[in-house]
């Protein structure tokens, strides 16, 4: 086109600014898809292990949308989850329902009862810290409920997925894919929040929520709005879990081994940004990967390593890269000022 | 000289709020230091107490060095502050607060007599929470609080705040009892004319800076004083 | 029906004795100390290993609590230092995730040098007989002991300088500093403290059934819940909540079922912190 850029047409600036902001997914998404050829050597042990950390990435994004977006300490990630996994799996088998039907029952499902949850902080005015102990307390309820209901759910021997299709098992190459491509959407819906007048809301009211209550921002409305999308999010990547798994445990919704470690994750990557989630993930990945001949002192390193990073990295390590180029910029910006003489400039 | 204040500057985020202060107080001297709202003079009491750490220069107790040292150690060193937020115990009794004034000792009946006499509406209320007490009272149990340690020097800073005219006037005579008993005191007010009614001399504090200092005649009669803080013309 | 009705509170007053040190920590610092559960065990496993070595029972109980609360100093001397650098929320979430970490470490390396570690005291003799109903002699004493550190630890904060000074803390941090009392100080004696409590807690508890090593997450997650209900901050409140949440974990279980008991209990817990954030006897 020849015409200057402020005359281009409205549509091909918006998708300009679309593809821009996008940037950062497309990079992501091109390494994901391109890392098993290079890396994986055809383990599916080695697949295995991706499929988990891409799906607790998947977690983290829903989690990174609601704690880090309105302050809302979800320690129930598991749970939710869990609704969206034995949702899929209980309706697939029992009631014979088409797989996608299950699974999008189990995401409405896990929608409603973060909505709920978030309804309940809200309506009590409950803070940051109290939030955290009523979710968590709906978490270690949830496992009880899944384990006293014996004949619904299998209980603590857990539950086969007779509908599982083996091509998507989380140890073959396909079930990465699946995983990777609803990672990409997830982190597309929270980008396309993030630049919307939603998102606009959330910065101004987890900067200061009086302020942004004042300013006609119905923080209430944003919070559980936050948290049903999440909560979507969460169930729909804990039901394709579940079909790709193909056997699902109270132990695979744990809030130890979901919560403690979505928590970590998001809070190393950068609790609030957009690529936090995939950066803590990948880490930990890596992390357990490393870990896997440690035997049992698996745990205190995997300890030790928390300690180091909340240590030393305290907001995340996007904040931290950011900073740094930002430091550089600033001594960039410094040093062209002493160098560059100003024309004009009078000498003493 | 009781206390000593040399060079102090302080501020926060690497912003200094006061700069180059330098006064001094003797024993048994009531000084003021007046300014109006963000001239520092909370900022500068809070250096001296320990709450805030000074960015430069030193201040001396009886000679002894107190500069940086943490507010629980000034306070034991003899320096009680009585801030403007004053920091109740709020569940806690009247008495109950009177007496963690004495810590880590136990309360004394004489300092005890001493604060009741001065305030008998606490000794009234006595078994009631801090937390329900009036501005007015509160204001008193946070005097009252800072005297149970028998303190070298007590600093309040804008013991005015909040209460109404005739309450601050009462505050202010209180405060003169307080000077007759031989105790050192150093005020940040803003309402000037009330501060200067006790003081033995003064220090106008604008911008973190000291701009002047004088008797209290000193500084009534200074056209710019009288302009800015007395309103007069 | 008295029967369970007594058995719950032997039961609640053992979960009192596990929310008080968790809810000291928190009400003076803002932290809430997720190694908690794991700093038991710890205690634990010394004494069982202090045992093995010969010693007898209440020597090795001894040297458990110390060296708990010898850890915990150590935990609030070091790692700690930054999180009360921070304030507020900060504070908070910083705190949760460093004693997250330190929880991991020490299960991790108490899983691996301890694989089967355990410890069970046992409290031979008769069932004793408490209003009419034959108990436990273990129970028993585990509560008469429980009770017993209620009592000094009521005392201990409502009537001692000390004491005072640490209530002040948890009620106003720059006040307390205004009348000469170092918070971290407090903090340090107080972290102490609950080391010391969290090793007597799984003394008690390992009166009744053998505590094991995996047994931590469980600790930390009832403590803090009886904490929350009943205030975080007070002690008074932290048993209270023990002796409700026991009373109705047992009357639950005994007419219910074990995995409907934990939800029950889960509710009750919940409703508490709903109905009343700051918990029964919190500020």
């Amino acid at each position: 086109m020849s015409e200057a850029p402020h005359t281009r047409p409205r549509r091909a600036r918006v998708l300009l600014t679309l593809a821009r902001a996008l940037l950062p997914i497309a990079v992501a998404a091109a390494i994901l898809v391109v890392l098993p050829p290079l890396w994986f050597e055809d383990s599916p042990y080695t697949t295995g292990l991706a499929v988990e950390a891409l799906v607790f990435g998947c977690y983290a994004v829903g989690f990174n949308l609601i704690f880090g977006s309105t302050n809302q300490l979800f320690l129930c990630v598991g749970a939710l989850a869990g609704v969206g996994g034995y949702a899929t799996a209980i309706l697939s088998d029992k009631a014979s329902l088409p797989l996608a039907v299950g699974v999008a029952i189990g995401t409405v499902s896990a929608a409603i009862v973060g909505g709920v949850l978030s309804w309940i902080a809200v309506r009590r005015s409950l803070n940051v810290i109290f939030t955290g102990i009523v979710t968590l307390v709906f978490s270690l309820a949830f496992t009880n409920f899944i384990i006293g209901q014996r004949d619904l759910t299998g209980a603590d021997t857990g539950y086969v997925l007779q509908g599982a299709a083996t091509d998507l098992a989380d140890d073959r190459i396909g079930g990465y894919y699946l995983f990777v491509a609803l990672l990409v959407g997830l982190l597309i819906v929270f980008r396309v929040l993030q630049l919307s007048h939603v998102g606009w809301a959330f910065k101004a009211l987890r900067d200061d929520e009086v302020a942004a209550e004042l300013a006609g921002v119905d923080v209430a409305r944003y919070r559980i709005y936050a948290a049903v999308v999440g909560s979507a999010m969460i169930g729909l990547t804990g039901g394709l879990f579940a079909y790709s798994l193909g056997f699902i445990s109270p132990v695979t919704y744990g809030f130890a081994q979901v919560d403690v470690q979505v928590l970590i994750i998001v809070a190393f990557g950068g609790l609030g940004t957009l690529l936090g989630p995939v950066v803590g993930a990948a880490a930990f990945g890596f992390l357990d990967r490393a870990l896997t001949d440690s035997g049992q002192l698996r745990e205190a390193y995997y300890g030790a390593f928390v300690i180091a990073i909340f240590l030393f990295l305290r907001r995340g390590v996007i904040p931290f890269v950011l900073g740094l180029f930002d430091r550089l910029a600033a001594l960039r910006r410094r040093s062209q000022r002493m160098e560059g003489a100003t024309p004009g400039r009078a000498e003493r | 000289m009781l206390l000593e204040v040399r060079g102090l500057g302080a501020g926060y985020l690497g912003e200094k709020v006061v700069s180059d202060i330098d006064f001094e107080v003797s024993p048994g001297e009531a000084v003021a230091i007046v300014g109006s709202n963000g001239a520092g003079k909370s900022t500068l009491l809070r250096a001296i107490a320990g709450l805030l750490k000074p960015m430069d220069g030193r201040v001396r107790l009886e000679g002894r060095d107190l500069t940086r040292r943490p507010a629980h150690r000034v306070a034991k060193a003899g320096i009680a502050y009585v801030p403007a937020e004053r920091h109740l115990f709020p569940a806690m009794t009247v008495k109950t607060n009177l007496a963690l004034g004495a810590y880590p000792r136990r309360p004394d009946r004489s300092a005890l007599e001493l604060v009741f006499g001065l305030f008998p509406r606490l000794e009234e209320r006595q078994r009631q929470r801090a937390g329900t007490l009036s501005g007015g009272e509160q204001q008193m149990l946070a005097v009252g609080r800072a005297l149970m340690s028998r303190p070298k020097v007590l600093m309040l800073d804008e013991p005015t705040t909040g209460l109404a005219p005739k309450l601050a006037r009462a505050a202010f005579t209180a405060l003169e009892g307080l000077k007759a008993t031989g105790l050192t005191l150093l005020i940040a007010e803003q309402q000037v004319p009330l501060a200067l009614s006790v003081a033995d001399r003064g220090y106008v504090l604008e911008n973190g800076r000291i701009r002047l200092q004088g008797s209290p005649e000193e500084l009534t009669a200074n056209p710019e004083v009288r302009r800015a803080y007395l309103g007069v013309v | 029906m008295k029967a369970v009705i007594l058995d719950g509170i032997v039961l609640g007053l053992g979960f009192g004795l596990l929310g008080v040190g968790l809810t000291l920590v928190y009400g003076l610092g803002g932290v809430l100390n997720l190694a908690y559960g794991e700093i038991a065990i710890f205690g634990a496993i010394v004494v069982s290993q202090a045992m093995d070595r010969g010693a007898p029972t209440l020597v090795a109980a001894a040297i458990g609590m110390l060296a708990a609360a010898g850890l915990s100093v150590l935990l609030d001397l070091t790692l700690m230092r930054p999180v009360y650098r921070q304030t507020g929320e900060e504070r908070t979430l910083l705190g949760l995730l460093l004693t997250l970490g330190v929880a991991f470490v020490i299960v991790g390396l108490l899983n691996w040098k301890y694989p089967t570690g355990a410890l069970y005291i046992f409290v031979g003799g008769d069932p004793i007989s408490i209003a009419g109903v034959p108990m436990a002699a273990g129970s028993v004493w585990a509560s008469v002991i429980a009770l017993g550190v209620a009592g000094v630890l009521l005392l201990f904060f409502g009537l001692t300088t000390f004491g005072r000074g640490v209530r002040s803390v948890i009620q106003d941090e720059t006040g307390a500093r205004l009348v000469g009392i170092s918070p971290s100080l407090v903090r340090t004696v107080i972290f102490a403290l609950s080391g010391g409590l969290a090793g007597l807690v799984a003394v008690t508890r390992s009166m009744s059934a053998p505590l094991t090593v995996t047994a931590g997450f469980d600790l930390t997650t009832f403590a803090l819940i009886v904490a929350v209900v009943g205030g975080l901050g007070s002690v008074a409140g932290a048993f209270l909540a023990g002796v409700l949440l026991g009373i109705v974990d047992n009357v639950s279980a005994h007419y219910i079922g074990e995995y409907i008991t934990a939800i029950v209990l889960l509710a009750a817990a919940a409703g508490t912190i709903l109905i009343r954030p700051r918990g029964l006897l919190g500020r």
